[in-house]
Parts: structure tokens; sequence; C-alpha cells
């Protein structure tokens, strides 16, 4: 791993280059907590934020678009199908460790098995990541999130392209990583500047101590895998569970590594469809409702189930390498019912442990 | 069909031939592809397969494929439902629409070689069974002995007369219909499907058989019950799930039961496999 460092004042240097090639997409300040993350312009490049909560709406939608176009067909004499085309080269700048894990998800999910979604993968191999470390106890790190537990971060160990980490010094400097060749070649800008020993030894420094800033430094999710993947949930646990979920989907609309999505066609012209991909969430009841209105999970306990257990069974971390959930907290600090992740594996571990006694 | 197509969504097109009415709501679509090249690779499919039909402008749809890779013409055949099979069946001849695929396993006719063959069907179950059926009879002196048991609601909804006069005239294998209730003109069997299997002369082999089931849900459990209680193992019998799918190739996540992915992993699944989903089919 090449390193270098970088004065804070010369962070907007690296989107301006980055601007060059690519569109840049940073994270700002809305009104109080509210970040998003948006396309960078002239006019609001000074107020990109380095350090910020993270963003609700995830950046995962720069490789998996929220809605995306796949084909539109011309109807008439002569009938034709045209694929979309998306060869736009993206960047986002400040994504976070768990958004990165997030990635690699999608990643495993999408290319690594038997059919390759070619949608995604123009998307993903146009697509350069700038990741900076959650390393601001007081800002970036939420009450919500258990990336250590997830081991995913607080500092992305791979998958980035290149990794800033505020150094929290009176020299205002930042350590950039390089995790590719093209990242490395940014190096030869004289903004970057020679790091020592020393400026890894205080990177160590701040990671052991931002490990301990977490609320939750374990959702010990590790025992309701095993729960999960053995059966040892029994059906009241998740009518439990199910009584507190509202069916918004807002869990899966802020996940990283959901991928679910539904199509639809849609008219954009006299002559003219096309055909649409847009993200879907296991929670809502029409997910699984076929023609004719039969609808096998049909409860919402056998949908909320359904998402765990596609999230912690032991077959789907050995397929996709990781567990779908990268800690980022989001679906803690979304949902109405309180039934984020950490705490559904809180009540799995009561409920399995204690024999399914009240809570 | 290539495993690996360039576009995994995109649709080929197809020209629809002729369209027949088999039963009160359920017509069946000749077709073939506009391109010849498509046409052929999609030939090399198996029974049990199924295909993603997209009626542009209203949606996309999985449907079962119910012709034999040993037949000429392909065809899907489908009930009006809901809005994309509605749509379907407005088409008429010489209109476009997409087809990708073949998807899904299939049923392993290989497997099967030297084989009783058992097909239970109930109602447009006889489908994806159709396949099944012409299948082994083409390939006839590859199976034992090969029985099926077919039953509708009335005479008026038996699917596919044509092929079930053939067959009843066919000394080749057994074809044994029933409705469950006649009208004047029925002079066959009246019941439920299983009460065929204990019809005099009926004799079903259970040592190296394969049953095929596929048929409304409450159809399902009673012959389930009828089967085993010959003696039928699960590992023998096998049927194919439906689901609602939006890819076919495994991406969508809609179609997940537990652990098995209807499109890719199924639709044909052995009842022990089913057993073993541990979800509501």
């Amino acid at each position: 791993m090449r390193a270098r460092l970088i004065h804070k004042d010369d962070l907007l240097k690296i989107v301006d280059l980055l601007r060059k090639d690519y569109e840049v997409y940073a994270p700002f300040y809305g009104r109080d907590r509210d970040t998003y993350f948006d396309t960078v312009t002239d006019a609001n490049r000074d107020a990109i934020q380095v350090h910020l909560p993270n963003p609700y709406y995830p950046p995962k939608r720069y490789v998996y678009p929220h809605i995306q176009r796949l084909f539109t067909i011309r109807k008439g004499s002569n009938p034709a199908i045209e694929p979309a085309q998306d060869a736009r080269k993206r960047a986002v700048f400040g994504i976070r460790s768990c958004d990165i894990a997030g990635i690699f998800h999608l990643d495993r999910f999408f290319l690594g098995n038997t059919y390759r979604d070619n949608y995604y993968e123009a998307f993903r191999n146009n697509i350069f990541l700038v990741n900076v470390v959650c390393s601001d106890a007081a800002v970036d790190i939420d009450d919500d999130c258990f990336c250590v537990c997830a081991d995913t971060g607080p500092a992305a160990r791979d998958h980035f392209d290149l990794q800033l980490m505020d150094l929290h010094n009176d020299r205002g400097e930042f350590l950039a990583v390089a995790g590719t060749p093209r990242a490395e070649a940014m190096f030869d800008h004289s903004f970057f500047t020679r790091a020592t020993p020393e400026h890894v030894a205080r990177r160590r420094e701040i990671l052991n101590d931002g490990r301990k800033r977490f609320k939750l430094a374990t959702s010990w999710y590790s025992a309701a895998t095993r729960f999960i993947t053995e059966g040892m949930v029994t059906d009241e646990t998740w009518q439990k569970v199910g009584n507190r979920c509202l069916e918004c989907g807002g869990c899966s609309y802020v996940c990283p590594t959901c991928t679910c999505f539904t199509t639809t066609d849609r008219r954009t012209g006299s002559n003219e469809t096309e055909r649409i991909r847009i993200w879907d969430a296991c929670a809502l009841s029409g997910f699984t409702r076929m023609a004719g209105g039969h609808n096998p999970r049909k409860a919402v306990h056998d949908r909320r189930n359904r998402r765990f257990f596609r999230k912690l069974g032991y077959y789907f971390i050995q397929r996709e390498l990781m567990p779908s959930c990268v800690g980022c907290g989001r679906c803690v600090s979304v949902c109405h019912g309180d039934i984020g992740m950490p705490h559904v594996v809180e009540i799995l571990r009561r409920e399995t442990l204690g024999g399914g006694k009240k809570t | 069909m290539t495993l690996h197509p360039r576009n995994l969504y995109e649709p080929k097109m197809a020209v629809l031939d002729e369209v027949r009415d088999e039963i009160q709501d359920v017509k069946t679509f000749y077709w073939h592809f506009e391109n010849q090249q498509d046409q052929q690779s999609f030939r090399s499919f198996m029974p049990g397969q199924f295909a993603q039909v997209s009626v542009f402008g209203t949606g996309e749809m999985p449907l079962s494929l119910p012709p034999s890779p040993t037949e000429d013409r392909l065809f899907f055949t489908t009930r009006r439902v809901g809005r994309v099979t509605a749509a379907m069946h407005d088409l008429k001849p010489g209109d476009r629409f997409g087809v990708r695929g073949p998807y899904g396993n299939g049923f392993p006719m290989q497997e099967y070689l030297g084989r009783n063959l058992i097909i239970v069907a109930g109602g447009i179950g006889l489908i994806p069974l159709r396949s099944v059926i012409i299948y082994a009879l083409d390939n006839r002196d590859k199976y034992q002995k090969i029985q099926v048991f077919y039953g509708s609601r009335t005479p008026k909804d038996l699917m596919y007369v044509d092929n079930l006069k053939e067959w009843q005239q066919d000394k080749g294998f057994e074809c044994y219909l029933t409705v469950d209730q006649g009208d004047g003109s029925w002079n066959g069997h009246t019941g439920v499907v299983g009460t065929l299997f204990k019809k005099p002369g009926v004799e079903m082999p259970v040592e190296n058989t394969t049953v095929f089931i596929c048929g409304p849900p409450v159809m399902f459990r009673f012959v389930l019950a009828d089967l085993k209680k010959m003696q039928f193992d699960d590992r023998n019998m096998v049927s194919t799930l439906e689901r609602y799918m939006k890819c076919g190739v495994g991406k969508c996540g809609h179609c997940c039961i537990g652990l098995a992915y209807v499109c890719t992993d199924g639709p044909v699944f052995t009842l022990e496999q089913i057993r073993r989903l541990g979800e509501e089919i």
C-alpha cells in the first residue's frame, strides 16, 4: 500500500482533479442532521464536507441506481429493442467504509454468481471511490453504527481507490492511501507529500481509539447467524419481530447491501416505451404476490423472517463472502418499529437463549 | 442460449403466428423468433424450463414451456389471470413480443432413463407436464412404463384435447382422464385425480419410478397423501414451483424460498427438496 500526506486545505484539489474526467458526487449538509450525497458543481464545491454524519440515502445508487432504464422499445412497422447505454465515468468523494463494503457485497451478488449483471458491471467499471475514514467520533460516528462488529470499518481495508484519513494533528494533515494504480498515479501531484512511519503509527492510534468510541461495539450477529442457520428461531419470535414492522420498506431503501428490484414498463412517447428497474423491498406485502392474488409470504413476520434469513443465513454469507450487513446502522435510524439489525439480533438472542420467554 | 448473454435483461423479438383457444380464459400462442439464430439456440431447452415473456408496454412474466424440444413449433399456453397475461391474450397474429430464456433447471430427463414415469396433472397443471409427456413418448424406448393421470373440473376444462385423443389411442403407454363433474357428453371416469389410482386395472409401480405432479394446491395435497400411502418416496416425486419473478436469472430476489432461487435452482424440485426449503409453498 502506498501512502502520502495531504493538507486539509488541499483535499478539494482531489475533487477538482477528479472532475476533469468524472462526474463527482460528494456529501453535503442539509438542515440539522440531514446530510446527502449530491453532484459536485462549481456552485457547491466549497460546501463539500469531510466530517459529517453518513447520509441515510446510501451512495449505493451510484453503482446501482434507484431507477434505471434497461432498454427502450420502439413500436411501429419495424419494432426494435434498444438497450440503454450508460458509460459515464463517476466518482464518489467521501464514501464511508461501510458503504465500500456494501459495494463489495453488490459486486459479489451481481457479478459473482452464475449470471453477470451487465448493467451493474457498466456502472461499477466506471466508478472511482474516494473513501473517508470515520475518525471524528463526535460527528462521523453515529450511536447506531456498528461497523466494528461487522468488520467493515472504521477504515476499509480494500475495494476503494483512494482512502483519506484525518490525522487530527495541529498541522492539519490527512493520510492518503492508494488502493489502485490509478489512485497511486494521483500521488504525482505536488500537493501530496511524503508520509513517515510516525504518521502511520498515528493512523493506528486513531483507529484504536476510534474503535472504543462506538456505542454498539458488537451486535452479536454471529450468534444470530447460528440460530437462523440452524432453524432455532421459532415462529413466535418472528411474529414478535413482525408485529413491530410497519411495512414501509425503509430498511431496504437505506441498506447499502439490498439488491432486490422490480421491473416495469412505462410509456415515454407516442410509439415508445421503456423498461425500467426500481429498487424493491421484501417488507412490502406485494413483494411475492403472484398474478391471481396468491401470496406465499402474506404474513408480515414471514417477510421479516425472509429479510434476516437472507442477511444472516450462513449459506448466503458463504456465497457473498460476507454477511449482508455492513454495520452502517441506517436501518436502526430509519425504522419506526425499532427493528433495525442490532435490535432484531438482540430479540433473536434473548428469545432463543431464553427458551422463547417474554422479553 | 448461451449461459452468459451479453445483456441479461434484453428480450429477443418474437412474432406471434397463431392463437388457439384451449379452454375458457386459456389460450395457446404459437410463435417464432424473428432472428433464425435466436430460434436455433432457444430450441436447446428441456422440459420443465421456462421463459420470460414481455408484452411491450405492459411488462414481463415467466411462462412455462409446454412444447417438447422434440417438436417443431414453439408455443406458450396461459390463462388470463393478471395484467401481462391479459395483454398477451389481446395480441393478434403478426404482433411482436419479447422472449428471453430458457431459464431454470428443467426436469433431468437424462437421470430418469430406464425408469417408470408417472405423470399426475390437474387443470392447467398439464402445461409444464405436456412437455415431459411428449418428450418421453418421442424417446419411448428409453423409459419403462409411462402412465398419465389427468383430471379437470369439467369436460370443458380439459386442456390440449387433440393430444389427449391421441394419447388415449396410443398403445405404448397408459393415459387416464377424469373430471370432477361430468356432463351429458362425458362417459369417462368421474372423480378427483386420486380416484384414478384405485381404478380397476391400474397398476402403479412404486420401484424405479419418478412421479411428476403439477396442479392446483388442493389437488397437490390430496394426490401427495394418496401417493405417500402407496409408499412413494419424496425423492422420487418432482414438481415445479411458481413464484412472482422479475428477472429469471437470480437477481431480482422475488422468487427466493429459503436458500433456493426458484428461477435458477428450480423451478423443478423433488418433494424432499421442497420440504427442506423451510417456507410455505
